[in-house]
């Protein structure tokens, strides 16, 4: 992540949590933050604690954030690694699990149009052993013809987005209720995983079983030993392969009809 | 076989609450960002390190990543990382620890160190890392914290041991891990019991040559991979080596051990330049040396009560230290009339020696010296004396000592950084802090183990170290102090070349104890000539270890 998408990522972060932005230029950012946003960052509930105990005004503080270092300027040096933007990052994603939205369309007569409804989630498949990595998925499914779309966050970005349902439009009835739409991704993610290569796994039970057999070597039949089943059990964790599914985060779009027609191969 | 999948069921209970009851909703601007952040923090194989590019004020060098990779990729995160000393073993385990942190297979995280050590480590993690590692103060610290330093010896004890059990850490790293190497101790039975589904040893004495030493290491990292007790006994211990069983064992411990050596790293180390400055007795201090050299022809009943060579290396160091030595000596109640007498008239001597030939030349030196300098000494005697000596002569100095608790031992250092121009160092104070600030090293009296002077010149010349390196060697001449140096350490030029090619020769020469060999050979000498022809000896069996072992000497 370049610095530049750093600054970037930081102000659409507190602009859409209605922080007031006191000083820009590139590089530096100086935000004043809500009272909610200095609850979730700044880590100080002793203060806010005695606040609302005594009644006081509130004064939630300003950040400063530096991300290009030649700045002389006060402020937290804000980089790919630093603290401040995974603690940001897991915030976004704790304010930003769920969604209900509409399409916008600028009719110029004034013609009531449909909107079909879109279960949505944005997934991050985790494949682990003594090693890990991951997959991101972005899924629809429509709620209507049961039709799958894979990169729909995409498709997603191309259109006007609504949180109030457009004055003209109005939504078509799901056929597919959420509970099984859910229930339908899962299987859907289920069968993608099918399809890819196991090799990975398969691997890393054989590093384990070496493991296990050079363990049960060394204990030769002490196996009650404490220390055996110790050992035994953090080979377990150290190579046992695991697949997650985690949410990112999901919700439901009422879309004009059209991307159902070219639906995913499942 | 098939993977089992775990679908996330807390956050689809969550939705379909929302739905229930209709929202509340996230705004669109913040939902996007989620996605871009999950972007940006998603690995998408399983191979190279991440850690790098989360941080971009850390430059490890080549031999670091490489040593990180190679234990995350062909170790399967459980090594023994045994660089040599100075080499920035902390560096690799910590891009280790947050290559596994990052990619969210680790999240609690033990690390035993040395008590004088502690908060260097929670330092380092903390500044070049950003891994929030705590000290064990308190005990909560252990439930509440995540990644938790601890010396070894708080974490053994109760209360602390059942709590540490209790905690499931996903990796565990235990610093200076030589200490392990025997495995009746009360530590080595806690680490075995410890669940170790990552594990880093670090070590910078290398242990491949002593067997049951790197058995009992090995089995901590990964039981078997040695095979057992038994069999490990039969196959490698006992008989006749032969160059195949060799090969075969240093092929199986090249498998779990990263070990970088200064020239193996392709990097321009600052030189080490070595001095000897010879020391002339005074009158007096000869007197007294001559006396106690003296008494190796008194029949064996009066000989015994002394440790002479001890007294004569004491001598050479200051009279301070031969008489608090004499002095516990009287307090013996065995004493005999004759014994007696005459360490009382050795005191009568020490009383007349009327100043030090050693700490007068160290105080020149100083003098003469821009920057700052450590002096090490084997005797506290000698540091209270010099301390006091510097002090008289307007010179600043700090003591330091194995014994200080850790945080006096960072004050220590910070006063010697900012305030003082000395530190002077006993022994036991050689290990555990970093001094890469200093060029100069006295070493006023040598320890006759060679890999403690390693430790000491491994204090400084180290990572981070700009500029070369001056080591300056004391020695009396005419002395035991001469003969050890001139006679010895010079030959093998000991403080040029690197010293764990030495360990490695001692032990194979099964001269691991090479301060009592020598201390023989001083003791039970008739003549000069007899000393240098011993010595000589040594001399030649150790070159020609050293020219034989130049070549296979590969072990990373």
């Amino acid at each position: 992540m370049h610095q530049e998408n750093i600054h970037n990522y930081l102000r659409s972060y507190f602009l859409a949590n209605d922080c007031r932005i006191l000083h820009e230029k590139p590089g530096l950012l100086d935000v004043q933050l809500t009272i909610e946003l200095d609850k979730e960052l700044m880590n100080r509930p002793f203060y806010w604690h005695y606040l609302e105990k005594t009644g006081g005004t509130p004064r939630p503080m300003t950040l400063t954030l530096i991300t290009n270092q030649t700045i002389e300027e006060k402020g937290e040096f804000v980089h790919f690694g630093a603290p401040r933007l995974h603690q940001i990052f897991s915030s976004t994603k704790k304010l930003a699990s769920s969604i209900r939205l509409y399409e916008d369309v600028q009719t110029n007569q004034q013609q009531q149009y449909p909107l079909h409804p879109w279960l949505c989630l944005n997934i991050k498949i985790s494949y682990q052993c003594d090693r890990k990595k991951h997959r991101l998925l972005s899924l629809g499914l429509h709620l209507v013809s049961g039709a799958v779309v894979d990169d729909f966050h995409n498709l997603l970005l191309e259109k006007s987005l609504t949180p109030k349902i457009p004055d003209y439009a109005f939504t078509v009835t799901p056929i597919i209720k959420p509970e099984s739409g859910l229930k339908r991704l899962e299987s859907v993610v289920e069968m993608l995983l099918t399809k890819e290569d196991v090799q990975w796994a398969e691997e890393a039970r054989i590093r384990w079983a070496s493991d296990q057999h050079l363990l049960d070597q060394f204990y030769e039949g002490n196996t009650n030993d404490q220390r055996y089943e110790v050992e035994k059990e953090a080979l377990r964790k150290q190579y046992e392969p695991v697949i997650t599914a985690e949410i990112i985060n999901g919700g439901i779009f009422h879309l004009v009809p059209g991307i159902e027609s070219q639906p995913y191969p499942t | 076989m098939r993977t089992e999948l775990q679908f996330d069921q807390e956050w689809t209970n969550n939705f379909l609450k929302q739905i229930e009851e209709d929202g509340p909703w996230a705004n669109w601007g913040l939902f996007k960002l989620a996605i871009e952040a999950e972007q940006h923090r998603a690995i998408p194989s399983f191979k190279g390190l991440q850690a790098p590019t989360y941080l971009p004020d850390l430059t490890p060098h080549p031999y670091q990543l490489e040593a990180a990779r190679r234990v995350v990729e062909e170790m399967n995160g459980k090594a023994i990382l045994a660089d040599e000393v100075g080499l920035g073993k902390t560096i690799e385990a910590g891009l280790i620890i947050k290559e596994y942190m990052i990619r969210g297979l680790v999240k609690k995280v033990l690390i035993l160190v040395p008590a004088s050590l502690v908060s260097q480590w929670a330092i380092e993690l903390n500044t070049k890392f950003y891994i929030p590692a705590v000290v064990q103060r308190k005990s909560y610290v252990w439930d509440q914290c995540d990644v938790v330093v601890s010396s070894i010896d708080t974490a053994k004890r109760e209360p602390h041991r059942s709590i540490v059990y209790e905690q499931h850490y996903d990796m565990v790293i235990i610093d200076e891990a030589h200490r392990l190497k025997n495995n009746r101790t009360k530590n080595y039975e806690f680490v075995q019991h410890l669940p170790k589904k990552f594990c880093l040893l670090l070590t910078a004495t290398p242990v491949q040559n002593r067997l049951d030493e790197v058995f009992n290491l090995v089995s901590l990292l990964k039981p078997g991979h040695l095979g057992s007790f038994e069999n490990f006994e039969k196959d490698y211990k006992g008989k006749e080596k032969n160059a195949e069983d060799e090969e075969r064992l240093r092929t199986l411990i090249q498998k779990v051990m990263v070990r970088n050596r200064r020239e193996d790293t392709g990097m321009d180390w600052p030189e080490r330049i070595v001095k000897t400055v010879p020391i002339t007795f005074s009158p007096e201090e000869e007197d007294l040396y001559r006396s106690v050299e003296a008494l190796k022809k008194e029949p064996i009943s009066t000989r015994s009560q002394f440790s002479i060579i001890t007294l004569l290396r004491e001598i050479c160091s200051s009279r301070e230290a031969a008489y608090m030595t004499l002095k516990k000596m009287l307090e013996k109640d065995s004493l005999d009339e004759v014994t007696q007498t005459f360490i009382h008239s050795l005191i009568k001597k020490i009383e007349g020696v009327p100043t030090n030939s050693k700490a007068q030349k160290a105080l020149e030196l100083i003098q003469s010296i821009e920057g700052k300098v450590i002096i090490f000494t084997e005797y506290r005697a000698t540091q209270l004396y010099l301390q006091w000596f510097l002090k008289e002569h307007g010179i600043t100095s700090v003591p330091f000592r194995g014994g200080f608790k850790r945080g006096k031992k960072d004050w220590m250092r910070e006063l010697f950084k900012n305030h003082a121009k000395v530190l002077i160092a006993t022994e036991a104070g050689g290990e555990g802090i970093n001094l890469q600030f200093c060029q100069h090293v006295i070493n006023y009296d040598l320890p006759w183990n060679p890999m403690r002077i390693e430790q000491r010149i491994g204090r400084i010349h180290r990572l981070g170290q700009e500029g070369d390196v001056h080591i300056y060697n004391f020695a009396t001449k005419h002395t035991v102090e001469e003969h050890i140096l001139t006679l010895l350490y010079e030959k093998i030029q000991l403080f040029e070349s690197v010293i764990g090619q030495l360990d490695e020769i001692l032990t194979r020469l099964g001269m691991r104890d090479i301060e009592k060999h020598i201390s023989d050979i001083l003791l039970h000498s008739e003549s000069e000539g007899e000393i240098k022809i011993k010595m000589d000896n040594i001399k030649e069996l150790i070159n020609y270890q050293k020219e034989d072992s130049d070549a296979p000497r590969k072990y990373s």
